[in-house]
């Protein structure tokens, strides 16, 4: 009797304990279940998915979910570059690698997939390889705005103007947006139409759309155009939207940083560059602080910032990454002529275009070669270029040609739009022309 | 001043040089910062590591040595913030290390390594912020670990995936972490650290000397035969009862003090598996609901105040009935010869059922945070079935421990029955034992009260 007893009272415990368990079950799969979504309700959220930083999130959220769904894997990608454009951080392009190869794997054939990795590979220099994704992009959708955008940029690197013009025809018959008439104003630039350049800027920047960075990214190009037009104070204002888009963009601080280095308000323009620099130190805002120090008639300070750029140049070769047009015009500028020359003819065989024509034309001119410096001089004001920076690399090299006639009007043409172009350079043109 | 006008896609391209991710991961011109936070009952200790690339170090390199260990621990003076319970604190910094690890194309990296103190008196909510370096790009992050006398549950996560900024994940779906604001809620404690983990949700403890938690991370990510984790799972559970704080004393003096039977310290056993289990359950609910407004560690002053008082019932109730069962025995005495009673044991009274659920409850009720950290866990990684599994093998080993006691004093109790012991020590043993468990009740109170207060 008693012992019955004792055994319903362990079967009743035993009851209860399995009760609680089922139910603490059912309620704990419950709570969990809820909470599943609920991140992705946050993320869904208007302010953290604009961002770029909030649309990564989302879409490494999404990845994880479903890993095998390519264009999510080729979304990821093209936002990892977007992030580099922001922010310069080099780190995602080896993302974006390989998130862009897990898409080209799951599907060859998939449009986003390829236009992510040839506009990877234009960021990487690798002009062909952008061409030859851009068109496999293209022949799987033709119908579509974005490939052409890729290929233009690869043609118009390889030199292939003509190309380039009829392909971006067709892309802004397709799809006339900020994309397409920046590139418009590119080539008008490159063939020294500048008005009609600032017109299809000035397009570029009311269609707007895409991130906040496209937009204060076409605003500080129309900045420079009219810098370069010589309008300084439109310039000014067209910096000051950029950054009152994208605050503390470097591209446009260091646009208003040649604005007041061209009004010769040293100290400001050095203080912008000092902050760009910390921020961002890529060797095209280096050696602009240098050239402003230089100007400014601090030599010693020029010559400690301008030795990063070495310091670079040494990352570089570490890395095997092909160098660099800038580079070239860097050491033909600050260093050894001799390595210019070299650098330039890689960069000429890489993509031969005006910009390396350029770049290898004033590296053998300060080399000493000046008839060869003036070939190349001519080559790349073959489009009709109107870039002071071209026209002066080519009047000092009809100078030192003993051209002397055609140095004075190449000079002169630097000077006519804006005569304060470079405070370094600017003055010399006008020196040489006295 | 060559303009490079390009087109939108090629932004940044002609200039960010693509392959220097390789040696450093995050590019050559990132700064790197670090900050491991330790909070203690009476101080915060705080490790500041930085990182910094070729770039910004080659920016430095006509500066000494020594300048440049001033500059970053001004930096770090500067912008490193912590405040307790809402007021910044003054950080003391240690003694920097400053050396200088090669990095790519023979150009030099800059690591620091500062440690600071501040002392404090019982911190409630401690927060960091980390306003060092800022616009440079890099890894940011704030990384919790545990201190003495505490238990913090950290918003930071308690993993640091770079080894102290030596290595740096390659995992394409992660960003390179830009944390710099940590808040850390702490109560007083053994020392117990309940945080994020550093990649994916799931939380982890860093409970010294406890490997449930570790029990489970091993079996959802599936390393180690599932029966020898579930054999791990029960004995971390019946060394769990070992530590203080399980009532481990109490259902010995308990049953001492009782004709208690096997079978009673079996349902003993059975009793507090079901009250642990159903109070990690419970913790769990109240973790994951209402987590706004109360935090688990908020909790645990106020069970163990309950535990305490259920103890201190219990020993007053026992105390109570056995004095006057003793009256009773006295008046008996005088009619019945001694020699019966030796051999009946009619002082001591068979434990009631309601005693033992008590007794059960009170040693089961507390949770221990390691089990309530796998129930977590098993709901961040989607694993219930197997968390709750491990939970219910973990409290069964829990009171494994606890039976294997009550079943050892039982049949001591019955060996020294057998030995003629005095009359008068046998007649006392049921009272001391009353006023141990009595003793227990206020000592455990006494404890538990200034942790609510």
């Amino acid at each position: 009797m008693v012992a019955t007893r004792r055994h319903r009272a362990g079967l009743l415990v035993l009851a209860a304990a399995a009760m609680a368990f089922v139910a603490t079950f059912a309620v704990l799969s419950l709570v969990n279940s809820g909470s599943g979504p609920a991140p992705e309700r946050q993320l869904d959220g208007a302010a953290p998915a604009r961002t770029t930083d909030g649309q990564i999130r989302q879409l490494q959220t999404q990845v994880r979910e479903a890993p095998t769904q390519p264009d999510l894997w080729a979304e990821l990608g093209e936002t990892y570059l977007q992030k580099v454009r922001e922010t310069g951080d080099a780190s995602y392009y080896t993302r974006a690698d390989g998130v862009l190869r897990r898409a080209l794997a799951l599907k060859p054939e998939g449009f986003e997939g390829l236009v992510g990795t040839g506009t990877l590979a234009l960021a990487r220099h690798n002009f062909l390889g952008g061409l030859r994704y851009g068109l496999a992009a293209h022949r799987v959708a033709p119908g579509l705005a974005r490939p052409l955008g890729v290929i233009v940029d690869a043609q118009v690197e390889l030199g292939r103007y003509g190309a380039a013009a009829r392909t971006l025809q067709r892309m802004v018959d397709l799809q006339p947006n900020l994309a397409s008439y920046a590139r418009v104003s590119y080539l008008r630039e490159l063939h020294g139409d500048l008005p009609g350049a600032l017109y299809a800027m000035r397009l570029a920047v009311s269609s707007g759309g895409g991130a906040p960075e496209n937009v204060a990214y076409v605003q500080t190009l129309l900045g420079n155009l009219l810098f370069e037009a010589g309008d300084l104070r439109v310039a000014r204002a067209a910096y000051e939207q950029a950054l009152a888009r994208f605050p503390r963009y470097v591209p446009a601080s260091a646009g208003l940083a040649s604005v007041d280095a061209a009004g010769r308000r040293w100290e400001p323009a050095i203080r912008r560059l000092r902050g760009a620099v910390a921020r961002l130190p890529l060797p095209q805002y280096v050696v602009q602080l240098g050239e402003t120090e230089q100007a400014a008639g601090r030599p010693a300070a020029a010559r400690r910032d301008l030795a990063l750029v070495g310091a670079e140049e040494k990352l570089l070769q570490a890395s095997g990454v092909n160098t660099d047009v800038d580079l070239a015009l860097f050491e033909a500028n600050h260093g050894s002529p001799a390595r210019a020359v070299t650098l330039a003819q890689r960069a000429w065989a890489q993509a031969p275009s005006v910009r390396s024509a350029d770049s290898l034309g004033w590296a053998l001119t300060r080399a000493g070669q000046a008839q060869a410096g003036l070939r190349w001089a001519r080559r790349a004001l073959r489009l009709g270029s109107v870039d002071p920076t071209f026209l002066y690399h080519a009047g000092m090299a009809a100078r030192a040609a003993g051209h002397t006639a055609l140095s004075d009007a190449w000079l002169r043409r630097a000077l006519a739009h804006n005569p304060r172009f470079s405070p370094l350079y600017a003055p010399r043109a006008q020196a040489a022309l006295r | 001043m060559r303009r490079a006008l390009l087109v939108a896609g090629l932004a940044l391209a002609l200039l960010v040089p693509a392959a220097t991710a390789g040696a450093h991961p995050l590019g050559n011109f990132s700064v790197n910062h670090l900050v491991t936070v330790r909070v203690s009952s009476d101080r915060i200790d705080l490790g500041y590591t930085l990182d910094q690339a070729e770039i910004p170090t080659f920016q430095e390199r006509d500066l000494p040595r020594a300048t440049v260990l001033a500059r970053k621990q001004a930096e770090v003076a500067r912008a490193l913030h912590v405040s307790v319970d809402g007021r910044p604190i003054a950080l003391v910094q240690g003694k920097g290390r400053l050396s200088a690890p090669p990095g790519q194309g023979g150009l030099p990296l800059t690591r620091m390594e500062l440690p600071l103190t501040a002392t404090v008196h019982d911190p409630h909510r401690v927060q960091v912020d980390d306003e060092t370096f800022p616009d440079r790009v890099g890894w940011k992050a704030v990384v919790a670990a545990p201190g003495k006398g505490t238990a913090v549950h950290s918003s930071a996560p308690s993993g640091d995936p770079t080894g102290g900024l030596r290595h740096y994940p390659k995992d394409m779906l992660s960003s390179p972490l830009a944390e710099r604001t940590a808040t850390f809620a702490v109560a007083p404690g053994t020392g117990t650290l309940t945080a994020p983990k550093a990649v994916g949700g799931e939380t982890t403890t860093d409970r010294s000397g406890d490997g449930f938690a570790g029990v489970f991370a091993d079996a959802a990510a599936g390393k180690g035969a599932l029966l020898l984790l579930i054999l791990a799972a029960f004995a971390w559970g019946a060394v769990h009862a070992l530590s203080p704080g399980h009532g481990k004393t109490m259902v010995a003096a308990y049953l001492v003090g009782t004709r208690g039977t096997a079978r009673h310290a079996v349902g003993l056993g059975a009793t507090v598996t079901v009250a642990h289990t159903l109070g990690v359950f419970a913790l769990g609910l109240v973790a994951l609901l209402l987590a706004q407004f109360i935090l688990p560690e908020q909790l645990y002053p106020w069970l163990s105040l309950v535990s305490a008082l259920l103890v201190l019932g219990i020993g007053v109730t026992v105390l109570r009935s056995r004095l006057r069962a003793r009256g009773r025995a006295h008046t008996h005495d005088h009619d019945h010869d001694h020699d019966h009673h030796h051999h009946h044991h009619h002082h001591d009274e068979a434990p009631s059922k309601k005693t033992i659920l008590a007794l059960g409850a009170s040693a089961g009720i507390l949770p221990c945070p390691s089990a309530l950290v796998v129930l977590l866990a098993a709901l961040a990684s989607h694993q219930i079935p197997l968390g709750i599994g491990l939970i219910v093998v973990f409290s069964l080993g829990l009171a494994a421990t606890l039976t294997g006691l009550g079943l050892l004093v039982v049949y001591a109790k019955r060996l020294t029955g057998r030995l003629r012991i005095p009359a008068g020590v046998t007649a006392l043993v049921p009272a001391l034992s009353a006023l141990a468990i009595v003793a227990i009740g206020v000592v455990m109170t006494v404890k538990a009260l200034p942790q609510v207060a």
